[in-house]
C-alpha cells in the first residue's frame, strides 16, 4: 500500500527586498525556518530539492547547510520547477525510497540584478551571453521575456475577445490580497483604470498585468502520514501531481491558448478525486495576468475562451469570498517573485489549510491546488493539496 | 539613408556582434541562405511537412529524412506583440517595434521575426507579411518580415 504524504513545515526568509542577503543565504533562512515550523532538525532531512540558474545548485545547497541527502531532486523547469520537486518528492516517499524532504529555493533577484529580467534579455539570456539553443533564432528579434507572455495573450484575446479589462481585474484583485500582506511589495489599492494606464510594456501586457521583482527564499519540508503525526502542525496532504511541458520557446507553443496545464490539471484533480468545483483556494503562478487567465481554463475552472467573465463575474471571482479566491497572499502580481515563485505558491497554499493565513483566510479551506508555469508557458505542474488524505 | 530603416525613422542596418547568429553544422545552410535572400527551411520527405528552426528529426513524425528547400517567403501574423521596453542594446534605441509569430505558408513552420517597417498601429493577428532579410555580416542575416503591400 502507497504511503500518504504530507507537507508538515513551510518557511519564508525574510523580505520582499533584502539588500544585506544573498540567494542562497535566503535558502538557508527558510530552509531554517520551515524546520522550526514542523518540530525537526536538521539532522532529519533525507533528501533535498531546489532549483537555481547554474548546474548542481542542489548539491552545493546541501553542502552550505551541512546535509548529506540520499535523495535529491533538482528537475530545471522555470517556475513551476518546485511543483516537479514536490511531485518527485511526493511519489518517492509514497514509494518507500525516502521519508523526509526539503525543497528550497532562495533569490536575492531584485537586490542583485534590478528590475531587468522581463525586458532585460527576454527569452534568450543577458546581453554577451551564449544563448540556449532555440534562442538563437529568437533573440534577435528582439522580443522580451514579458513580449513572449504578450503575443500568447494577443492571440487569446484575438480567438475568444478576452479583454484588456478582464485581465487588469485579476491584478486588481490580487492587489487586495496584497494589501492584507504586510510582507508584499505592493499594498496600495489599484483599479482597472490604473492597470490599464500604467505605461505598455508589450502590448497587450501593461506594466502593471506583470509580477514584481523582489528578493526571498522559501521551504517547504514534506514527509511520512506516520512521521507528521508527532509534528507540530496539522499535517497538510499531497493528494495528486502531474506536470508536463508543450515548448520551449514562444515560436514553438502550437496553441498560444493552451498549455500544458490542460493535461496536468485534470491529471492531478483525478489522482485526488476532485473537481475543479471542489477547490477552496488556488494558488497561481501569476508571473503576468495572462498566465492566471489562460489556467483558469486549462485547470478547468471555466470553460476554454471564458477565463475573462469567469475573473469578473460575481464581483470578482478571485477575492477572498468569491467562488476560487487566488494568491490571497498578494501573488507575484504584488507580493513576492524573486525570479522564480513556484515554491511559494505551495507555502501559501499550505498555510490555508492549516487555517493560519490570518486576515486572508479562506474560511473552511479544504482543498486547495498550486499549480507551476516555467519559462515562456513552456512546463506546467499541478499540486492537490488537502486537509484529509484521500480514502 | 539604407533598405533597413524601421517605421519610426530608426536605422537597423548595423547590429552588434553578439547578436550575430552562429552557425554550425545544422543551421549554417539557414544564415547562409538568409543572406544570399533565400528562407531555407525543412521539409521531411517522409510525411511531407516542413519545419523551422533545424533540427535533426522531423518534428511532425520523427523520422530523420530532411532536406533543404526554399520557402516562398510568404506567411500569416499567428501573433504578434509591440515591444515597447527592451533594455539590450540595440533594442532599446529601436522601440517600439512589432514582433510576431508567423506560419510560414509551407504546411508545418512556425517562424518568429521582427517587423521593423510595420507602424505598430497596423498590426494585427491574421496580416500577410513576407520575408526580409537584413545582413548581420558577410556570412549571415537575419529574416524580418515586413506587410505585403
Amino acid at each position: 500500500m502507497k504511503r500518504r504524504v504530507c507537507v508538515v513545515g513551510v518557511g519564508l526568509s525574510d523580505g520582499p527586498v533584502t539588500p544585506d542577503m544573498s540567494g542562497i543565504m535566503l535558502e538557508a533562512q527558510s530552509f531554517r525556518r520551515a524546520l522550526d515550523d514542523a518540530g525537526l532538525e536538521v539532522a532529519d532531512i533525507e533528501g533535498l530539492a531546489s532549483a537555481g540558474y547554474g548546474g548542481m545548485h542542489e548539491v552545493m545547497l546541501a553542502e552550505y547547510l551541512g546535509l548529506t541527502p540520499r535523495w535529491l531532486e533538482s528537475s530545471s523547469t522555470g517556475g513551476s520547477s518546485f511543483e516537479f520537486h514536490t511531485m518527485h518528492a511526493f511519489r518517492a516517499i509514497e514509494a518507500g525510497d525516502v521519508d523526509t524532504v526539503a525543497i528550497v529555493y532562495g533569490n536575492n533577484q531584485l537586490s542583485a540584478s534590478g528590475r531587468t529580467l522581463g525586458t532585460g534579455g527576454g527569452g534568450g539570456g543577458r546581453a554577451g551571453m551564449a544563448m540556449p539553443m532555440p534562442m538563437a533564432y529568437e533573440f534577435p528579434s528582439g522580443l522580451t521575456l514579458v513580449g513572449a507572455y504578450a503575443m500568447a495573450a494577443q492571440r487569446h484575446m484575438h480567438q475568444y475577445g478576452t479583454t484588456a479589462e478582464q485581465l487588469a481585474s485579476i491584478s486588481v484583485q490580487t492587489r487586495e490580497h496584497a494589501a492584507r500582506n504586510p510582507n508584499a511589495m505592493y499594498r496600495d489599492p489599484i483599479t482597472v483604470d490604473d492597470v490599464l494606464s500604467s505605461r505598455l510594456v508589450a502590448d497587450p501586457l501593461h506594466k502593471l498585468d506583470c509580477c514584481v521583482i523582489s528578493d526571498g527564499g522559501c521551504c517547504i519540508i514534506l514527509t511520512t502520514e506516520d512521521r507528521a503525526r508527532d509534528l507540530a502542525h496539522r499535517p497538510v496532504y499531497v493528494r495528486g501531481a502531474a506536470g508536463g511541458t508543450t515548448h520551449h520557446s514562444i515560436q514553438a507553443m502550437a496553441d498560444m491558448t493552451r498549455t500544458a496545464g490542460a493535461v496536468s490539471g485534470p491529471k492531478a484533480f483525478a489522482e485526488a478525486g476532485i473537481r475543479p468545483s471542489d477547490v477552496d483556494m488556488f494558488a497561481m503562478y501569476d508571473s503576468f495576468t495572462y498566465t492566471v487567465l489562460v489556467m483558469l481554463e486549462d485547470l478547468g475552472f471555466a470553460p476554454k475562451g471564458e477565463g475573462g467573465a469567469f475573473v469578473t463575474d460575481g464581483g470578482g471571482n478571485l477575492r477572498l469570498g468569491g467562488a476560487l479566491p487566488t494568491n490571497t497572499d498578494g501573488g507575484g502580481l504584488s507580493s513576492t517573485h524573486p525570479g522564480m515563485r513556484g515554491l511559494f505558491l505551495l507555502c501559501e497554499a499550505t498555510r490555508q489549510l492549516r487555517g493560519e493565513a490570518g486576515d486572508s483566510q479562506v474560511a473552511g479551506a479544504e482543498i486547495a491546488v498550486a499549480h507551476g508555469s516555467g519559462g515562456w508557458l513552456s512546463t506546467q505542474a499541478t499540486v492537490v493539496l488537502g486537509t484529509e488524505g484521500e480514502s | 539613408m539604407t533598405d533597413f530603416v524601421a517605421h519610426n525613422g530608426v536605422d537597423w542596418s548595423e547590429s552588434p556582434k553578439y547578436l550575430w547568429p552562429r552557425p554550425n553544422n545544422e543551421d549554417g545552410e539557414f544564415w547562409a541562405g538568409a543572406r544570399r535572400g533565400e528562407l531555407r527551411i525543412q521539409r521531411c520527405t517522409s510525411c511531407g511537412k516542413h519545419q523551422h528552426y533545424p533540427r535533426f528529426l522531423c518534428t511532425h513524425c520523427g523520422r530523420a529524412t530532411l532536406e533543404w528547400v526554399t520557402a516562398s517567403g510568404l506567411a500569416t501574423v499567428y501573433s504578434f506583440t509591440v515591444v515597447r521596453q527592451n533594455g539590450v542594446p540595440p533594442f532599446n534605441e529601436r522601440v517600439p517595434f512589432v514582433v510576431a509569430v508567423v506560419d510560414l505558408d509551407e504546411d508545418g513552420a512556425r517562424m518568429i521575426g521582427a517587423l521593423p517597417k510595420l507602424d505598430p498601429a497596423q498590426a494585427r493577428v491574421g496580416l500577410r507579411v513576407r520575408a526580409d532579410f537584413r545582413p548581420a555580416n558577410d556570412d549571415s542575416a537575419f529574416v524580418d518580415f515586413a506587410p505585403l503591400d
